[in-house]
């Protein structure tokens, strides 16, 4: 309280002068902010946890909430999820699946520095380096060659044709955003805590498991941007408190929203909701080496037996689409949209099915799933519904989230719940999951068919055979129903009626979008 | 008084809590260790190369026996070192962590504490002068509601009524006493509320009950009848005897304090302990679970100590 002793208290003419004054203040246009000034609050919800900002090791999606505002990859995706130039100015693809960047002219680091080939060169090369294993290698590990001619121009050459690689060198969830070489050589471990790349805010302050302080990076090679001066990012542990700390005016933006609470959310006028099917899928894993989904028949019985519209009901408010593959339909060219009976809800065919399987009513079967969040509650639907339908004893196991994983990877389960999301290119929702070689193929699914088919799409590099190439792949393997895919769930952002500016990608990209952000009012 | 009495009660005493403490510490250790889950799994990613794993257990001592983890941490607890965070902030040591965070529960603590004696007082006061009359009953129900609401929930509640539909306070986040002493009050009255009206409301049934059984003793009617005037009986005779139970439930409650404050700082967003605590357990940072856990348990002993202290001036019959 500023008011000195002895001083007397406003009178009562004071008050109503100076409240009409507020009012009338009120009904006049608001004021446009002085911009580098502004401050914007954008809340990372449902996570508290950042443990490193240098792409090379980040692991977790708020990590990569952040790395996307700090740095850039050489290309970024559009509003149509095609990667374009982002720190290069052009690319070429060559018939041999060989790359070429032209990098932008004076583009510069955090630290003044100018971005080269040679940082470029760096960035991807410390993914590859063994002696400091990164989780990212996968990204980069088709690049045999890497050639900098000129401070400008990178190659990047493959053993043979690997077409996600362009997809892979986007600034999403990849780690293959360029660092620079001084920097991180100087102080190798320190980087992830003192980041510095080309992005339009740097670092300020870090506060672990709090808040991190963002200011502009005013270098930042796209003139004009960033609009705003700071960037306050409190971590909310409670994807409940994000909304309670929006509504109250103590954030301008979330990173999530629970899904319960979405569809009131979006009847409110002081708010915006962002929503869009997001890039990620959810199925039940299934082991087809071990009893009872060893045999093709039960394993399509179960499929048939329950109502995926159920669970986007019940488990999403709605705020999800059902699936019939495993590629999700924000992966348009690949996206195969036609119905798949054998994943929709019949329980006469699913009884057929059931009577052709090695096995019967009375079955019983583990879904292994874990406590967290919602994968418990979509274990339960299912067994309810398969348990229904076909008369079988399905049981929900809930176990510790790392155990549950170690399990499925050495194959000790029977079914499992279980998704991947944030991920960009198609070959990593087939791939990586149902060709015999697929590092998450726990469900020990094997098809020659598919192998070749999978393999033949990596390697095609005109987008458009690609995309059929996939779509192929989803009606083939769809018959012999080694995973039962459920869905795919929105992603959702939260803004203050005030903040425009931000294009929400399917990814649940958050940080690529600070450089545009503006507030009104 | 006998001196060497009280110095060997005082040994006694020291001896009790330091193998409180050591007990405390082993069950907090061997409890984790015990849960599922992997820090390098948590830390790397789910989808971490074996050797990149293998090699963060080692850099950790995870991969020695249990009972040797146990000397090597023990050993430099003694030392006030808590070894380094593994997960929620690698690599910064866990005492650095913990001396940013006690403050802020220390705080919203004392503020939940000041708030449920000052609500608990004149509750449990009223409903005893007016027993059975309007004020009694109001005091009564309300002591039954908030036994019965959760924190958790009241939480919510308060946030919606106080911060959404009528926003007097911050709905989420917290301004540091150091910072602004009357943001920190501010920031700080709804969490506080939210932990302070359950134990209000034990504090105030306990102090009714008290005031009551004391009211109707001999030695107050004497007084009475001594001629001292109602206030005088009342603060020299009858509060001060009533307050021995009182104290000595709101020294148990403490426990209950730091178990509400777990809950609230994560739905307001506070950086305390407590939000440490559980992230610290999600993200299986051993050295922080620990550490924060042997924290609590000081707290909680030291409390005792200074609860019986109390009751000794309250009561000089005790300090024999």
């Amino acid at each position: 309280m500023d008011t000195q002793q002895g001083q007397r208290g406003p009178t009562r003419r004071e008050v109503f002068r100076a409240g009409t004054a507020i009012a009338a203040s009120s009904l006049l246009p608001p004021p446009a902010l002085a911009a580098a000034d502004a401050t914007i609050r954008a809340g990372i919800t449902g996570y508290d946890v950042v443990n490193t900002l240098d792409p090379a090791y980040a692991a977790l999606i708020p990590e990569y909430y952040l790395i996307w505002a700090v740095y850039n990859a050489l290309l970024k995706f559009n509003a149509d999820m095609q990667p374009v130039p982002d720190l290069a100015e052009s690319f070429k693809v060559a018939e041999n699946g060989g790359l070429e960047f032209k990098l932008r002219q004076g583009v510069k680091f955090h630290d003044g520095s100018t971005m080269t080939s040679d940082d470029v060169k760096f960035s991807f090369e410390r993914l590859l380096d063994d002696k400091a294993p990164s989780p990212n290698k996968s990204k980069v590990s088709a690049i045999s060659a890497i050639d900098t001619p000129d401070p400008l121009t990178v190659r990047l050459q493959t053993k043979e044709p690997f077409a996600p690689l362009l997809t892979f060198l986007a600034n999403a969830r990849t780690g293959t955003q360029v660092v620079p070489r001084k920097v991180v050589q100087a102080d190798p471990t320190g980087f992830g805590r003192k980041p510095c790349g080309t992005g339009a805010y740097m670092l300020k302050t870090w506060n672990p498991n709090q808040a991190l302080r963002f200011a502009a990076h005013t270098e930042y090679f796209v003139p004009g941007l960033p609009t705003i001066g700071t960037v306050d990012v409190p971590l909310i542990a409670e994807e409940t408190s994000g909304v309670t700390a929006l509504l109250g005016h103590q954030v301008d933006l979330t990173s999530t929203a629970p899904f319960a609470d979405v569809p009131e959310l979006a009847k409110r006028q002081d708010i915006k909701v962002l929503r869009q099917a997001g890039l990620n899928t959810r199925f039940i894993s299934l082991n087809n080496r071990k009893p009872p989904f060893d045999d093709v028949h039960f394993r399509r019985a179960v499929s048939l037996a329950f109502d995926r519209n159920v669970l986007i009901r019940v488990v999403l408010f709605g705020e999800g689409v059902a699936t019939s593959g495993l590629i999700p339909p924000s992966l348009k060219a690949s996206y195969d949209p036609t119905p798949k009976p054998l994943t929709i809800y019949n329980a006469q065919r699913a009884k057929e099915e059931l009577a052709k399987s090695k096995y019967q009513a009375g079955t019983a079967a583990t879904m292994l799933t874990w406590g967290a969040g919602w994968w418990k509650r979509i274990a339960e639907v299912i067994a309810a519904q398969v348990n229904q339908t076909l008369g079988t004893q399905f049981t929900v196991e809930v176990n510790e989230a790392n155990t549950v994983f170690s399990r499925l990877k050495s194959g000790d389960y029977q079914c499992s719940v279980w998704g991947w999301l944030g991920m960009i290119d198609p070959d990593e929702y087939s791939y990586d999951i149902l060709h015999s070689q697929g590092w998450r193929n726990f469900a020990y699914y094997s098809n020659p068919k598919l192998d070749e088919l999978l393999v033949a799409a990596r390697r095609e590099l005109d987008a458009a055979k690609r995309g059929q190439m996939y779509r192929e792949s989803e009606a083939l393997w769809i018959q012999d129903m080694p995973i039962l895919p459920c869905f795919c769930s929105n992603v959702h952002n939260l803004l203050a009626r005030n903040v425009s500016g931000f294009t929400q990608l399917p990814y649940s990209n958050f940080g690529d979008q600070f450089a545009t952000l503006t507030l009104s009012g | 008084m006998d001196v060497r009495a009280l110095t060997q009660g005082g040994v006694r005493r020291a001896l009790v809590l330091a193998a409180t403490l050591i007990a405390g510490a082993l069950a907090v250790f061997f409890a984790m260790k015990a849960a599922p889950g992997d820090p390098a799994l948590t830390a790397l990613g789910e989808n971490a190369r074996p050797d990149l794993v293998a090699a963060f257990r080692h850099a950790h001592h995870l991969d020695l026996p249990v009972s040797a983890q146990f000397a090597l941490w023990i050993g430099g607890a003694a030392r006030g070192d808590f070894g380094q965070s593994l997960t929620l902030a690698g690599g910064v040591p866990v005492a650095s962590l913990i001396a940013t965070r006690l403050p802020v529960t220390a705080f919203i603590g004392a503020y939940a504490l000041v708030l449920a004696v000052a609500l608990s007082l004149v509750i449990g006061t009223v409903s005893a002068l007016q027993r059975g009359r309007l004020a009694d009953t109001i005091g009564t129900s309300f002591a039954v509601l908030g036994v019965s609401m959760p924190d958790f929930w009241l939480g919510y509640v308060l946030i919606f009524f106080l911060a959404l539909n009528f926003p007097v306070f911050p709905s989420y986040g917290f301004v540091s006493p150091t910072a602004s002493l009357r943001g920190a009050l501010l920031s700080g009255f709804l969490p506080a509320l939210a932990i302070a009206a359950p134990m209000a409301a034990v504090f105030a049934r306990t102090l009714r009950a008290a005031l009551l059984e004391v009211l109707h003793r001999e030695y107050v009617t004497v007084a009475r009848s001594l001629g001292f005037g109602p206030r005088f009986v009342f603060f020299h005779y009858v509060m001060r005897n009533a307050l021995i139970p009182y104290v000595t439930v709101l020294g148990l409650q403490v426990r209950y304090l730091l178990g509400g404050v777990v809950v609230i700082e994560r739905i307001f967003g506070i950086p305390g302990m407590g939000s440490l605590m559980v992230d610290g357990a999600f993200g299986r940072d051993y050295p922080v679970v620990q550490a924060c856990a042997l924290t609590f348990l000081a707290i909680v002993l030291l409390t005792n100590l200074l609860v019986d202290a109390l009751c000794a001036r309250l009561d000089p019959r005790r300090a024999a």
